[in-house]
């Protein structure tokens, strides 16, 4: 039992998410006050680990794990929790971590506060500012018992604060990679030719208000217009009306453009969390009371086919 | 008049015409009743007799094209004249000593008059019909009339591409040419005595060929002779139109127009399943597989549809010609398999399926009292069971509406958001009794831009002292575009929910804004137990004006205005007037546009269509509209504001778009008539209520 | 092939929320069947298209109203519901998971599938859990799988179309993302029909499991900033926000 936390970061292609960053220095942040450390726990080989600003860095490198794997990187991380017993696991609320951090908690019993916007100490032990319900609503919880697992929204800390260039020890994988019933196969590139909307000035996105498939066409014809490109939330590329690699958010892509001009997207976290740091945040929804308007720099609660059929004949 | 050896030739080719043709009408009769049990018809001897005064008068086809119709009306009479003609020439060539009709001399005891006026009458009505059938003739292959053609998307049987209707059509107008023409030819072989005043073409014909006893031997035979083969192929071709479209007008629909016949037949043949809808042409009810026979396919359906004029691949009569086609290979010709090809592939495309705003006009127009529309909904009914993969907008709406009952996504909770905002309170007809409960549709509860519109009926509902309630989150959209979209089960669902919120409420009549609910309340709840009083607030308001409830303080005779009739208020349900009436009493000036009531065009948002994405190219039918209410306006400069007034949620969101993309604005302006109402009438709405209505 | 499907009834939130105490007023919400879930439904049933089985869909009914969601998982092709009757609108997911897994396992299930998550999660989605009380690895993010003999071919996606294929070893429990194919829609009379003729087992709610989370408060949002509303018609937004562009240099 210590008052350590516990911060499972994240990489891919050999490089570390922002938000494993993020965690680093809130968990510093907590350490100092509940007088425990903050570890950052790396995981899979392939990436070089004393790029944080931890206390200490404890990295699990075997090329076994190059790649991500749910199962052995949750055996992996369930055996690190047994042996450190820290107060508090940090996760990324991510595509990653959220194949995790709910196992863990059912495999340990500690409580899982997801979707977290902050962490805080209260008393001797820890206070969560979740969003719940889709953003309607923000749920402060506190965990109970000797161990709990957070899992953050990316975002929500600032970066700066955990990076550093602590040195990290280096242990070998306690799980046997032949027992595995999951395994890699290979990686899934995304489909070749399409644009990179990340790499894009102007955004011109697309939700659910769309409608449908056939409505697509007027967003292209807009983008064009504007030199932009068209990018979407979740629910159009789920219904298969424009590629995922046109998706962004948390289960899609991050974006800063210089514009990001949003038709019928209500603005669900999951998307924010993809496109807040946009320069220019621009929204038209029917619904004045979506929660874009909370964040867009201008908003206007109009017709977005209206909209956009006027705006093309002004361009 | 004939000899025994012609008598006998004549006798065995009338026998066997008469075999011919039975056959051909049994095999008809029998395709019929192949069909599903039509909804039930009351009096039909009355209906039938109905039908054949319209047809002696021609009253049906008068709808649209006059000068045809016209033309139509005289090949009628030229060929109902000529049964009897052919009646008593047979007799003529037949029994020794009748001769009705030159002189009058063999045929003992008949009035001199009689013979005279009818050989007066046989002779003009040759003349009608040679100049008839000869400007039809002229229509379709000289000016080649772009009416008789289909737009290159609309599917088509391969025999109607390769020119069938055609040929039928020469065939036919020139077996009418030899018949008359030989008819006269004969009478003219008669006039042994020179000219008959009584026959003045005959008489002309005579001064040029003169008289010959062998000539009316030869023109009785080219005359009747033709007629044992016409008669047994005109049940193979598409002038079964003759005898089938006066009974197929008289065993038309009876229901009212707002009603669908149900997607399984009410009355089921003992032991017969049937799936909803309609998948094979048998699949139709009837009365619908009788439609493609009494189809002459005059198009003029096609004329009104707003599909097609959107280039849609949708074409009425195209489906009534191939169901026609169809149905001659498979029960003359020797394809009977092709019965149960699925009609999206042998009558109408999908796509076609799918462009339909359902407006009824089609069948308004119909002379025969066809109903292509109907067959539609029944194939998108069944091709939603099937599993058919629907249009992703249609899908998403029909979701939201199975989950939500409003087809916007939006929470049951929010329907009546803009209640709460107003600046008194609305009643909950579910909590306490109201004379009026207002149904007030999706549209109108949930759209932003169509909600300050809402709230203006409310104020002058209000300010009128009309007691009325909406039922808030009770209320579910009332179905008439879901099931006229196909899907009759969540049509089903969205009635039993309503019925339930009704049941909750104490009222004495519906009032609604919206036509679409208007017309499924009025015309199909009846039909699950909801018989109440059903009226448009167009009606309500003109009422509350006429009693003095409110005062129209202001006249309006700075706008020059003209007025949409929509779809589910008009031509479904005849509310032609109290708009009229209203916009006469707020003192605008008002212009009929050329298509109005009965004639209006569709917007082109009905029958799910407002779904739909926009993917057609070319101009929208309320594109379209809007041109023509400039055209009506007149050119030139006009001191007054114009208007284009609707009394629709719907149009209201189609028109002011149809205004900007035509590039309009400006010259006319989209207004609900709640708008001019509430100007004349003087709103009273406290100022800081105004701000937190906008 | 065994497959079985986990599914969530939740608060819909196209309405707004109202709180009473510190957690969701359950009173006055209408619950509606978890988005993903429908993406799972699919991808079980595509399965059963392509290599045959059965699909159990099974859910924990919290406020009596499941019957609905089971029924339209019939008519989209399941072929047996389950309810676990708990008639408790705040059991957790770690309550419903425990149900559910003590549910399934007498089921002989060689896939679960779950939604990836779901809008009420926030003590964690129930795919992984239930994972962790069978015993069954798990992986989340799934956009296909692909069944063959007694593994499965599954992409995970990360982002923006960038995934990765794994060979996962029956049993298993996957949290759908999206099935390959947009969720098909069941006409409401197929529906009706299911809700007439089959049956919808029931189940007792059976073990313990809590979230161990105490809530100390809920509320919406504190908003901190909102756009600058731009207000007039259509056509007046639209020349607002082109001149707003040009004068940015972006347009």
């Amino acid at each position: 039992m210590s008052n350590d936390i516990l911060v499972i970061t994240e990489h891919m292609d050999g490089k570390f998410s922002d938000v494993s960053f993020e965690m680093v220095g809130k968990a510093k942040e907590l350490a100092s006050a509940l007088g425990g450390q903050a570890v950052a726990v790396v995981v899979g080989g392939g990436v070089s680990s004393n790029v944080f600003a931890s206390d200490s860095t404890i990295h699990v490198d075997d090329a076994a794990l190059s790649n991500f794997n749910p199962e052995a990187y949750g055996k992996v991380i369930e055996a690190l929790v047994k042996e450190k017993s820290p107060k508090v696991v940090m996760f990324g609320w991510t595509v990653t971590g959220m194949d995790i951090a709910a196992w863990l908690s059912a495999r340990t019993g500690a409580p899982l506060a997801a979707y977290a916007k902050d962490v805080r100490v209260e008393g001797g032990g820890i206070v969560v500012s979740s969003q719940a319900y889709g953003g309607k609503l923000m749920a402060d919880v506190a965990p109970e018992g000797d161990m709990a697992i957070v899992a953050c929204l990316a975002g929500s800390f600032p970066v700066e604060a955990g990076q550093g260039s602590t040195a990290a020890t280096t242990m070998a994988s306690p799980v046997d990679a032949g027992s595995l019933k999951v395994k890699f196969v290979e990686a899934i590139k995304p489909a070749g030719g399409d644009v990179d909307i990340t790499a894009q000035a102007k955004l011109v996105s697309i939700g659910r208000g769309i409608g449908g498939k056939e409505n697509v066409e007027l967003a292209e014809e807009l983008a064009k217009a504007l030199g932009a490109t068209v990018s979407a939330s979740r629910p159009v590329v789920d219904a298969g009306w424009l590629p995922r690699t046109r998706q962004v958010g948390k289960s899609g892509l991050k974006v800063k453009p210089k514009l990001y001009l949003m038709l019928g997207i209500s603005g669900a976290p999951e998307h924010l969390e993809g496109m807040k740091s946009a320069e220019l945040i621009i929204a038209v929804n029917t619904d004045k009371k979506a929660p874009i308007f909370n964040v867009a720099h201008y908003g206007a609660t109009a017709d977005l086919f209206e909209v956009a059929e006027a705006m093309l004949e002004l361009l | 008049m004939l000899t025994t050896i012609e008598k006998i030739i004549f006798i065995v080719l009338a026998i066997t015409a008469a075999g011919f043709t039975f056959h051909g009408f049994k095999v008809i009769i029998d395709s019929i009743r192949k069909g599903r049990p039509a909804p039930e018809l009351k009096d039909v001897p009355g209906s039938l007799v109905k039908a054949a005064i319209a047809v002696l008068f021609q009253q049906t086809i008068f709808k649209a094209r006059k000068v045809l119709s016209a033309i139509h009306m005289g090949l009628f009479f030229g060929l109902i004249t000529y049964a009897v003609v052919n009646l008593v020439d047979v007799l003529e060539g037949l029994v020794p000593g009748f001769e009705l009709v030159y002189g009058g001399v063999h045929l003992p005891n008949a009035p001199t008059g009689l013979i005279n006026a009818f050989n007066l009458i046989a002779d003009v009505m040759s003349g009608f019909l040679l100049i008839a059938i000869t400007t039809f003739l002229v229509r379709r292959f000289i000016v080649k009339d772009k009416a008789l053609t289909f737009r290159d998307n609309v599917l088509l049987n391969p025999k109607v591409k390769a020119g069938g209707q055609a040929r039928d059509s020469l065939t036919v107008g020139v077996f009418v040419i030899m018949h008359v023409g030989a008819r006269l030819m004969s009478q003219a072989f008669r006039l042994t005595e020179g000219a008959d005043p009584f026959m003045p073409i005959a008489s002309f014909l005579n001064s040029i060929f003169g008289a010959s006893e062998t000539g009316v031997h030869v023109a009785w035979w080219i005359s009747l002779g033709w007629v044992m083969f016409i008669i047994p192929y005109l049940s193979r071709s598409k002038h079964t139109h003759f005898f089938m479209s006066p009974v197929n007008l008289g065993l038309a629909k009876q229901n009212p127009r707002g009603q669908l016949d149900p997607a399984i037949p009410l009355k089921v043949i003992e032991g017969q399943k049937y799936d909803p809808g309609a998948k094979v042409i048998y699949d139709l009810a009837w009365t619908r597989v009788m439609d493609a026979y009494a189809c002459v396919q005059c198009n003029r359906c096609q004329d009104v549809c707003p599909a097609n004029f959107y280039q849609r691949p949708l074409s009425p009569s195209a489906l009534e010609v191939n169901k026609r086609y169809l149905l001659k290979e498979a029960t003359f010709g020797s394809h009977p398999e092709k019965l149960l090809l699925p009609l999206t592939e042998t009558v109408i495309s999908p796509e076609a399926v799918w462009s339909c705003t359902t407006c009824y006009a089609c069948v308004r127009v119909c002379p025969v009292g066809n109903e292509p529309m109907a067959d539609i909904v029944d194939i998108r009914r069944r091709m939603l069971i099937d599993g058919y993969e629907i249009d992703s907008g249609v899908q998403n709406a029909l979701q939201s509406l199975a989950t939500n009952g409003n087809w916007m996504s939006k929470g049951k909770r929010l329907r009546g958001r803009w209640a709460k905002e107003m600046e008194f309170p609305v009643k909950n007809a579910t909590e306490e009794p109201v004379e009026h409960l207002w149904f007030v549709g999706d549209t109108a509860s949930f759209d932003e831009r169509v909600i300050p519109n809402t709230k203006m009926v409310a104020r002058l509902f209000n300010q009128g002292g009309l007691d009325f309630g909406i039922m808030y989150q009770n209320e579910s959209n009332s179905g008439n575009d879901v099931r006229r979209v196909g899907e009759e089960g969540l049509f089903e669902q969205l009635v039993e929910q309503n019925m339930a919120a009704f049941g909750k409420a104490q009222f004495k009549q519906i009032v609604t804004t919206d036509p679409h609910s208007f017309n499924t309340l009025k015309n199909e709840y009846p039909q699950f137990g909801g018989t109440f009083e059903v009226k448009h607030y167009t009606v309500t308001l003109l009422k509350l004006i006429e009693e003095g409830k409110l005062t129209i303080k202001n006249k309006l005779s700075n706008y020059k205005v003209t007025f949409h009739d929509p779809c589910y208020l008009g031509r479904y349900n005849g509310g032609f007037t109290a708009p009229r009436k209203l916009l006469e009493l707020l003192g605008v000036e008002f212009v009929e546009m050329p298509r109005n009531c009965e004639n209006s065009f569709c917007c082109g948002a009905g029958g799910g269509q407002i779904w739909m994405g926009k993917v057609a190219p070319g101009e929208r039918p309320a594109e379209n509209r809007i041109k023509e209410a400039l055209t009506t306006f007149g050119e030139g400069a006009n001191a007054k504001t114009q208007l284009f007034i609707v009394t629709c949620p719907k149009d209201m969101v189609m028109y002011s778009d149809a205004v900007k993309t035509t590039g309009n604005e400006g010259k006319i302006e989209v207004r609900d008539i709640i708008q001019l109402v509430a100007e004349a009438v003087g709103v009273e709405m406290p100022l800081e209520a105004e701000a937190v209505a906008a | 092939m065994n497959i079985v499907v986990a599914i969530k009834h939740i608060p819909s939130i196209a309405d707004d929320l109202p709180v009473k105490g510190n957690n969701v007023d359950f009173d006055s919400v209408d619950f509606v069947l978890n988005e993903w879930d429908e993406h799972s439904i699919e991808q079980a049933v595509l399965i059963k298209e392509a290599v045959g089985g059965t699909v159990t869909v099974i859910g924990v009914d919290l406020i009596g109203e499941l019957d609905n969601a089971l029924h339209l998982a019939l008519a989209k092709g399941a072929d047996k519901v389950v309810k676990i009757t708990a008639d408790d609108p705040a059991a957790d997911s770690h309550m419903q998971a425990k149900w559910l897994s003590e549910a399934i396992k007498g089921m002989g299930a060689d896939m679960v599938f779950a939604g990836v998550q779901a809008s009420n999660d926030l003590d964690g989605q129930i795919g992984p859990m239930i994972a962790a009380y069978l015993d069954m690895p798990y992986i989340g993010g799934v956009s296909s799988i692909e069944a063959n003999g007694d593994s499965a071919t599954v992409n995970k996606e990360f982002a923006g179309g960038a995934g990765a294929k794994y060979s996962v070893h029956m049993p298993f429990v996957a949290g759908v993302q999206s099935a390959p194919k947009p969720p098909r829609y069941a006409p409401v009379s197929k529906v009706r029909q299911m809700a007439q003729s089959a049956t919808v087992e029931k189940v007792a709610p059976s073990g313990d499991a809590s979230s161990g989370l105490a809530f100390k408060k809920m509320a919406p949002p504190v908003v901190t900033g909102h756009a600058e509303m731009i207000e007039g018609s259509s056509k007046e937004v639209a020349a607002k926000i082109v001149e707003l562009l040009k004068s940015k240099g972006l347009a």
